[in-house]
């Protein structure tokens, strides 16, 4: 019994208390601080999605409550027979895998623009009275479509048992005495119901707020709901932010459960004794109280509608630019700054990976202007005709991006992309528990820390640290040296040299002193070292991966000229100082490059080593050893893949 | 003679296509307690909640002091409603929950005939506590409805409805919640509060006793259809039908020959009786009544029969009597052990004859009679949710 409750509980206390750790460690406890949460009321992105995530459970609820409400209404007129079919069709929405749910919706909402999208370009062509938008995208409103959807079953869940409850005879009764059917219904039906109401509104709220699967696949690129974010978030490392609104959403939730159970256990309890009125309750049945009660309701409502209408207004009347970029890529000063600037709204939304970035595009749910893919993703989505050329004569500050960096193998004749960092790919071990200073590759092969060795856990990666190691591109296609490479990787696997395969766990091992050697991204390697002074970082003698993120524009992107300006902001040095410092992931900004040491002296006090700076951006010797990724043709990519299953992770 | 108030024109009512009322035609006086008697499914219910008009017929009229109102929605009718359960808003305490109706009322504004206004507050505070004095409930006002007994909440039910001051008031099945002392006090109470405001009462019940008690006429009804409508005495004495003669009170049905007016005969013997209108030898149903026949030495019997079963009922031994196979229920005060041989003698005004009808067979034998004798005696279930 109480190792059940151990195992429910002690998650999420763990993760409870390291939102009040000081450090930024989830493992290392440093002392007590409410800084996270500080940070988390400052944080834009959270905040924004806060309000929408509130926005849009409050509206959701509102409205499913009421069609549940009726909808239930309905059912309960029906004969016993379509009654029992109609339930069983209501439950299932609630028991099916909310994944499916999302995938129907967002397959749907994409057929309906498609549709909608036909009809109303013929439609404006035949007439000119009524000009209908001719394109639709997701976004708030197919995600309130969405929660409005699945949150129906559950009122009507909540509601038809107190409708079953009530005496049949009620409503011909109310009738009897002289009432409409809606005059029944306020004074009679309503509250009987209203404790089933009340609490099918509570469980659709905390649905609503809870979501994530179905809000993912919904939201499109211009709403991002809470658990959307924190999702976002943790792309990178899990920081005690995240703790932190994840406390505060377990916190809310928690308390809307209790509420809702606390009514029913009342309810059940004053089935027969009569609760004692309270002066309020007197005040408010009295009908002076009621006339102010109504009043009240009426003025709230007034000014929800308003606000909302408002809110609605107001993005609708500003330029906007959607963005989606990777999770904690970004110092968010810079997005208000741009936003006053400019007077062009943000929607800033982030991707897990390049190939979910791709997926979503490929659906056609993603509806952004700029996105920021890796050097082999903007090959393939150049090669598939997905991306608008740029227009160079409104990004003056292109002329700031280091030659080195300019007309890269995805992008030669430089027309569709503007780098925006990029970084290197090393071995990151623990001093203290290593024989010497690790300097090649063999380190992750030749089993002499068999046991204590962390490996990409992505076929592309970590094949490509076996085929440096034995001297071959990043991007051969040649089956031989592929194969050899494979073999290399399988026998120390094999061998058991391998601790395991892990991304993002890597933090926690490597802080933790849990594991010796691993292999990740430079900029990681400075977050880890905040957290653990031991450890070090390399990029091996035989050369790595080095990677690029750029910014491109989707073909046929609804704000191009606002996207211009957007990436134009991230191009200059300001912009590209503010990124390096927040990300450690190295500008491509020949200017921000000169003067990070400075910066960083300037804003620290202290003077930034040459050794931390040439990890963050390494010096042109180590990357002459590195290679970029290119897209690898079909026929390699399917034997990366035949191969990555045969090992067998 | 009272006037006509409600006119039932050729009713007709299905559910799932199971014929419910059948081209049912009835009228209603003013200031009359009429009963709806039969058993479940019969259509009683359906007919009153048609009066009600919270079912429409599927086709028919019903007509309220000569004016249509089919399509009259059951607000705007002259007519109130004590339902089953009672059906009172447990949200509201006993006070408000007989105010409702008055405070559905609207009126024209005296200032104004154009406008309509509320009824003052006091008019309504002085007819309800008016009204819970009439059903003895002084001083309950401010009660919750489900702290109250059955028989209390049964008067809080008649005071709503009354409060109002309809022309007609339906009562389905209002007693068959209270327990048996309890129903026969009500009972009392109903016809008293009848007799009172002096309007037309439309009693909805399964059970004869209730009927006979409190009605002016009785409407006998099975299968959708009318059997026999008449005052008490009417039914009780002149049964139509095998199906009235069983359902009010015991009956004794057997196969008879009119032989000629005042003459019947059964069993091959001739039994003179009151009855005329036959036509020779004409095949009849003859209805007795258990407490009608008198048991008599053998030798001086109409009939003989040997004594099968005999249950003490406190004021009369119930015996049953097997008369060449047909068993007979014969109610008396004289004691005879079973196996007895035993005759019997029928006066003439305790025979009463039926023409034959789509009943005639179905009932009035006591040969299974400890199943159908109990069920008799006991309460019938209240009619399904569907069917009302």
């Amino acid at each position: 019994m109480a190792l059940v409750f151990l195992f429910l509980y002690a998650p999420i206390l763990l993760l409870i208390v390291f939102s009040f750790n000081k450090g930024n460690s989830n493992i290392v406890w440093t002392g007590f601080s409410l800084d996270w949460y500080q940070s988390l009321f400052q944080n834009r992105l959270i905040m924004q999605s806060v309000y929408t995530t509130l926005l849009v459970s409050l509206l959701a609820t509102a409205i499913a409550t009421a069609a549940g409400t009726f909808a239930a209404i309905g059912f309960y007129s029906l004969r016993r027979r379509p009654r029992a079919v109609l339930n069983t069709v209501n439950s299932i929405p609630m028991m099916n895998a909310d994944i499916v749910t999302g995938v129907a919706m967002c397959l749907f909402f994409v057929a309906f623009f498609t549709f909608w999208g036909d009809f109303s370009a013929w439609f404006n062509s035949v007439q000119s009275v009524v000009v209908l938008p001719e394109r639709l995208t997701l976004g708030f409103g197919t995600l309130l479509i969405a929660h409005v959807t699945f949150n129906i079953p559950y009122v009507i869940l909540s509601v038809g048992p107190k409708l079953r409850q009530m005496d049949r005879n009620l409503v011909d009764a109310a009738q009897d005495l002289g009432c409409t059917w809606m005059q029944a219904f306020w004074k009679v039906i309503l509250p009987e119901i209203k404790p089933g109401i009340a609490s099918g509104a509570l469980t659709a709220f905390t649905m609503s707020v809870d979501d994530f699967i179905i809000s993912y696949f919904t939201a499109g690129s211009s709403s991002s709901t809470l658990a959307m974010t924190i999702y976002g978030m943790t792309k990178k490392r899990v920081t005690p932010e995240i703790n932190a609104v994840s406390t505060l959403l377990f916190a809310t939730v928690l308390a809307l459960l209790v509420v809702v159970n606390l009514r029913e256990a009342r309810a059940e309890r004053s089935g027969r004794e009569r609760r004692p009125s309270s002066a309020a309750r007197r005040f408010l049945d009295s009908p002076r109280g009621k006339w102010a009660g109504r009043a009240a309701a009426g003025v709230l409502t007034a000014c929800f509608l308003v606000s909302v209408t408002l809110l609605a207004k107001a993005t609708n009347a500003q330029p906007v630019v959607n963005v989606c970029s990777w999770g904690e890529y970004i110092d968010e000063d810079l997005i208000t700054q741009f936003e006053e600037e400019t007077g062009i709204i943000v929607n800033y939304q982030t991707a897990e990976s390049n190939e979910a970035l791709y997926s979503l595009l490929k659906s056609g749910a993603g509806d952004y202007d700029v996105i920021v893919p890796s050097d082999y993703m903007i090959s393939q989505l150049i090669e598939e005709d997905m991306l608008a050329e740029l227009d160079y004569s409104l990004i003056p500050n292109y002329e700031l991006i280091d030659q080195r960096f300019k007309g890269l193998t995805y992008d030669p004749q430089e027309r569709y992309t503007v780098p925006y960092a990029w970084g290197t790919v090393g071995i990151i071990y623990n001093e203290t528990m290593v024989e010497e200073p690790i300097t090649s590759w063999s380190a992750l092969f030749d089993g002499r820390y068999a046991g204590n060795v962390l490996m990409f856990r992505n076929s592309r990666d970590a094949m490509a640290t076996a085929l440096s190691y034995l001297g071959y591109s990043l991007n051969t296609t040649d089956e031989a040296e592929l194969r050899e490479a494979f073999r290399l990787l399988r026998d120390a696997k094999n061998r058991g040299v391998y601790q395991s395969f892990v991304m993002d766990e890597i933090f926690q091992k490597l802080e933790g002193g849990n594991a010796a050697v691993g292999v990740y991204y430079a900029g990681d390697y400075l977050t880890m070292l905040e957290n653990n002074e031991d450890l070090r970082f390399v990029v091996p003698e035989e050369g790595s991966n080095w990677f690029m993120d750029a910014m491109c524009v989707l073909k046929e992107a609804p704000h191009y000229e606002e996207a211009m300006a957007w990436i134009n902001f991230i191009a200059s040095t300001e912009a590209n100082l503010a990124n390096m410092d927040y990300i450690w992931y190295a500008s491509p900004n020949r200017e921000a490059l000169e003067q990070y040491p400075a910066y960083y002296e300037e804003l620290y006090g202290e003077e930034l080593d040459q050794e931390t700076y040439d990890i963050i951006a390494a010096p042109t010797e180590v990357l002459e050893r590195c290679e970029a990724y290119l897209v690898l043709p079909l026929e390699t990519r399917k034997l990366y893949n035949d191969l990555w299953t045969e090992l067998g992770i | 003679m009272s006037k006509e108030l409600i006119r039932l024109r050729d009713l007709c009512m299905a559910y799932d296509d199971e014929l419910v009322l059948d081209h049912l035609n009835l009228y209603i006086n003013d200031k009359e307690f009429l009963t709806l008697l039969g058993p479940s499914g019969c259509g009683k219910s359906t007919t009153l909640r048609i009066i009600g008009g919270f079912t429409a017929p599927l086709s028919g009229d019903v007509l309220f002091d000569g004016v249509r109102i089919n399509d009259v929605p059951p607000y705007k009718r002259q007519i109130n409603t004590v339902f089953q359960k009672y059906a009172l808003f447990p949200h509201l305490n006993v006070f408000e929950n007989i105010a409702f109706g008055l405070r559905m009322q609207r009126r024209p504004d005296p200032a104004d005939p154009r406008r309509k206004t509320k009824l003052p507050e006091e008019e309504i505070r002085s007819r309800v506590l008016e009204m819970l004095e009439a059903v003895s409930l002084k001083g309950f006002e401010n009660r919750r409805t489900d702290a109250l007994s059955g028989g209390q909440q049964q008067r809080v039910a008649i005071a709503r409805a009354l409060v109002n001051r309809p022309k007609v008031l339906l009562l389905d099945e209002p007693l068959g919640a209270l327990d048996l002392k309890l129903r026969k006090d009500m009972q009392i109470e109903l016809k008293r509060i009848q007799q009172q405001v002096g309007i037309t009462f439309i009693y909805v019940t399964h059970d004869q006793e209730e009927a006979l008690t409190m009605s002016d006429t009785i409407v006998v009804m099975d299968k959708g259809t009318i059997q026999q409508i008449g005052t008490p005495e009417d039914i009780y004495n002149e049964p139509k039908n095998a199906f009235v003669a069983d359902f009010i009170g015991e009956s004794n049905i057997i196969d008879g020959v009119m032989v000629r007016d005042k003459l019947v005969q059964m069993y091959g013997r001739q039994f003179p009786c009151l009855d005329g209108g036959f036509a020779e030898n004409e095949a009849v149903d003859v209805v007795i009544r258990p407490e009608d026949i008198d048991i008599v030495p053998v030798e001086q019997g109409q009939l003989t029969g040997v004594v099968t079963n005999v249950t003490f009922k406190g004021m009369q031994y119930d015996i049953i009597v097997d008369f060449r196979g047909f068993k007979w229920l014969i109610q008396t005060t004289d004691h005879s052990p079973v196996g007895a041989r035993i005759g019997i003698k029928i006066d003439p005004d305790g025979i009463h004859v039926m023409k034959k009808s789509r009943y005639s067979g179905m009932y009035g034998d006591y040969s299974s009679f400890s199943d159908e004798y109990d069920e008799l005696d006991t309460v019938e279930p209240e009619e399904g949710g569907d069917e009302t």
